[in-house]
């Protein structure tokens, strides 16, 4: 019934206002709002968002990625060598402790890397399949030997899910109960969790960086109306809020209690295109919808001017980007020509969009416009966000509007899902080209950082001549803060780096 | 001789507007919108779907009188062309539970029995579930679209309409002109539809304008929710959901088409109240 209100417009303000949750007002405990509450604190058993970057300042990884997110750098690991031969990786553990005191050895690192690996709940398994053995050769020194060379594999070990757990702790507690409270080694322990409204987090004492952290806790309160989320921000009831929708950045600029934070991120935002369904397997016709779609325009109005139009699979600003990739102009007169050059008539398209997404609909009811205008017809198919993905994922759509966020500095992952030929049919559109799969394989194995750049900038070639996919924008991490508060700071690949933040 | 008759005393309702006044306001909603929506290529300053990513945003002015949305698209002509939509989402979401409605309640009011408990029960089950609920796993069965929606509506709708009859048919039929159509020979269908039915539809008709407000906030409701008009059609219901996230910045995306919800349903409401009391009929 409260929908039927909603119709009313303002009442739907008045609802989300009056609905806001207690804060707390302790001085050195940061607030921070979000869309979500998270699901679980088990690294291996979640691939969102919303779990990692909480777990992140409750974990550490061996090794980190910096804050620029653009090198590795030492975390758990104080120092690594690897064999001439690529195969055998030796890292020197440093001296740290767990949450409950316990000291944190080369066994529990090892015992970590095979859990994800083997675990039968782990959704990571594939990417440490490479790991043939990992062994504490003493307290202090992990080894470990691949089946194969991988080139990616420094980078995997950043992942924040193969955090380093505690193997005594797993085994007495229990993957239940430790999902809900972990004992690790990171600048933050779970102090309580409340269930679909928020995560308190204390700071860790035992944590080896201790004197880095300035707060005393965290608070992550999941507020999932984005206009309640703001105004609680700007009325001081948050510290701190994610997620800022792009509609909102220049009102919220103008606040002088504010701070607008906008951190390079590694979303890119494409439309999927299935190439199974009959016109769209012809490289000219997706040529034609690539020259269709205005990119700028899709920047300007949905994301007001905070995105970049993308020319790459590859984000800007991520390792192997190549900044001269082709980026065909804007056209709809010359996609309507190459659509009759290729015998293509009264093109009609299958259009899946995500109910309640608001950045989603907004690009859908822009995209129909501009393809109207190149001849073709677009109707929107309005679905459930979970059964638009169990769709896209059956082929059940022609095109669609989807991202991806990396989460790891190599773009390894990322190329094989979208461009390697593995089990989802490169990311569900039926892309086929040989060539292409065999040199993702081959870029894979190159040891070498220069030889590897170059099977890369070819492969972001290979994919813009193909149309594998329509790249449309590169867009920033957008969150806000109050004046008071220094250092609320998170990395492309979407880590907040809370142990550097201070609330005066 | 003479008679003392001691009339009771005259039930005095309080009322918001006098009698006339409500019918010809109510109407009068009703015919405007009706006009707009029939007029709407005419009147409408604007094309609805056209985007003009120059005038993106703007708050009411001269050129937009109730501004533009986030795509530069005229509100007002919107909300003229929304009007077609939402006139026919209440008519037609009207129509088909009230045709139902009848001919069930009719039915089984007259015969009783078997007929009349398996009818009733079915009612029951339907009522049983909340409204918005069934109507909502209906059409996320079906799929999104108006299609859906007037299908869900005439299933679950009907049961009101069902009731209400049935009620008045269980009293008429035992009326003496009822009795006297059965001597004299008539079909039951006759006496049923020619004789019974006319007397007892004036309390459906009443119910029906109501039934039309709640229609028409279930259609804006379901297409809020994604699952009736689809974009880039100009629904209220949709518009408001569209300037939801811009309420802060760009309140007149979402309060124009939610007045324009608001009028509509007060219209059929007060029509719904006069016709009540020019038929006689007491709720």
């Amino acid at each position: 019934m409260i929908t039927k209100w909603k119709s009313v417009g303002l009442a739907a303000l008045l609802a989300g206002l009056t609905l806001t949750a207690s804060y707390a007002e302790a001085a050195g405990v940061l607030t921070i709002g979000r869309r979500e509450d998270s699901t679980t604190f088990d690294p291996i058993k979640t691939a969102q968002n919303i779990d990692n970057w909480v777990f992140s300042n409750v974990y550490d990884v061996l090794i980190r990625v910096d804050k620029a997110g653009t090198k590795l750098e030492p975390g758990l690991a104080e120092s690594w060598s690897t064999s001439e031969d690529g195969l055998t990786y030796v890292l020197k553990i440093r001296d740290a402790k767990f949450s409950d005191g316990s000291p944190l050895t080369a066994e529990d690192a090892a015992y970590s890397l095979l859990r994800v690996r083997d675990d039968a709940g782990s959704l990571w398994s594939d990417s440490y399949k490479v790991i043939d053995t990992a062994v504490a050769t003493d307290p202090r020194t992990l080894t470990i030997k691949l089946k194969n060379p991988s080139a990616p594999f420094l980078s995997t070990l950043a992942l924040p899910n193969a955090s380093v757990i505690s193997k005594a702790g797993m085994e007495s507690l229990g993957p239940e109960a430790y999902a809900e409270k972990p004992i690790a080694s990171g600048a933050f322990t779970v102090d309580e969790w409340r269930r679909g409204d928020r995560v308190i987090l204390n700071k860790n004492p035992n944590f080896w960086q201790a004197e880095r952290v300035k707060l005393d806790g965290v608070e992550w309160i999941s507020v999932p109306d984005d206009n309640t989320r703001m105004l609680n921000v700007q009325a001081g009831q948050l510290d701190a809020a994610i997620f800022v929708p792009f509609s909102r950045v220049a009102e919220l600029k103008k606040d002088a209690n504010l701070s607008v934070l906008t951190d390079p991120s590694t979303r890119e935002d494409h439309l999927l295109i299935n190439h199974a369904h009959g016109d769209l397997g012809k490289k000219e016709v997706r040529m034609a919808l690539d020259m269709a779609i205005d990119k700028k325009a899709i920047v300007d109005a949905v994301t007001f001017g905070a995105g970049t139009v993308a020319n790459s699979y590859i984000p800007k600003g991520a390792l192997y980007y190549y900044a001269d990739n082709l980026q065909r102009p804007y056209d709809p007169e010359g996609a309507k020509k190459l659509l009759a050059d290729a015998g293509v008539s009264n093109l009609t398209l299958n259009y899946l969009i995500r109910a309640g997404d608001e950045v989603d609909e907004q690009t859908a009811v822009l995209v129909q416009q501009q393809l109207a205008k190149a001849g073709i017809t677009a109707n929107l198919q309005k679905v459930d966000p979970s059964q638009e993905w169990d769709m896209v994922v059956a082929g059940e759509y022609d095109i669609s509007v989807n991202y991806w966020t990396n989460d790891i500095l190599d773009p390894d992952q990322k190329t094989t899902f979208v461009l390697g030929h593995d089990s989802n049919n490169n990311y569900s559109t039926n892309y086929k080209n040989d060539a292409v799969k065999d040199l993702v394989a081959k870029a894979r194995l190159e040891l070498d950082p220069k030889k590897r750049e170059a099977m890369y900038v070819e492969l972001q070639k290979m994919a813009k001549a193909d149309v594998n996919w329509i790249d449309l924008y590169y867009s920033p991490y957008i969150n806000v803060s109050r004046k008071n508060v220094e250092g609320f700071y998170q990395n492309p690949l979407g880590r907040f780096f809370l142990e550097d933040t201070v609330k005066n | 001789m003479s008679v003392e008759t001691i009339s009771p005393a005259p039930i005095v309702r309080r009322r918001l507007l006098p009698r006339r006044l409500t019918l010809v306001v109510g109407a009068g909603i009703l015919l405007v919108f009706l006009v707009l929506a029939l007029t709407a290529p005419l009147v409408a300053p604007y094309d609805p779907i056209y985007q003009n990513a120059e005038v993106r945003l703007q708050p009411p002015s001269l050129a937009h009188l109730f501004g533009t949305d986030n795509f530069g698209r005229d509100i007002l002509s919107r909300v003229i062309w929304g009007a077609r939509i939402d006139l026919q989402i209440a008519v037609i979401g009207v129509l088909f539970p009230f045709l139902i409605g009848t001919t069930v309640g009719t039915v089984a009011g007259f015969f009783g029995g078997v007929v009349d408990a398996a009818f009733m029960r079915l009612v029951d089950i339907i009522l049983a579930f909340p409204f918005l609920v069934l109507m909502l796993s209906i059409i996320a069965i079906l799929g999104p679209g108006l299609g859906s929606f007037y299908i869900a509506m005439a299933l679950v709708g009907w049961v009101s309409y069902a009731r209400l009859i049935r009620a008045q048919m269980l009293v008429l039929k035992s009326s003496d002109y009822a009795v006297a159509a059965v001597s004299l020979g008539f079909s039951r269908t006759r006496i049923m539809f020619r004789h019974l039915l006319p007397n007892a539809i004036a309390g459906s008709i009443v119910f029906s304008m109501s039934d039309a407000t709640l229609v028409l906030l279930s259609g804006a409701a379901v297409s809020y929710l994604g699952l009736g008009v689809q974009p880039p059609l100009a629904e209220w219901g949709v518009m408001v959901a569209e300037g939801q996230s811009f309420i802060t910045t760009g309140w007149w995306i979402a309060v124009f088409p939610g007045l324009s919800i608001v009028t509509l349903a007060f219209g059929f409401s007060l029509l719904g109240d006069a016709l009540g009391e020019l038929l006689g009929v007491h709720e």
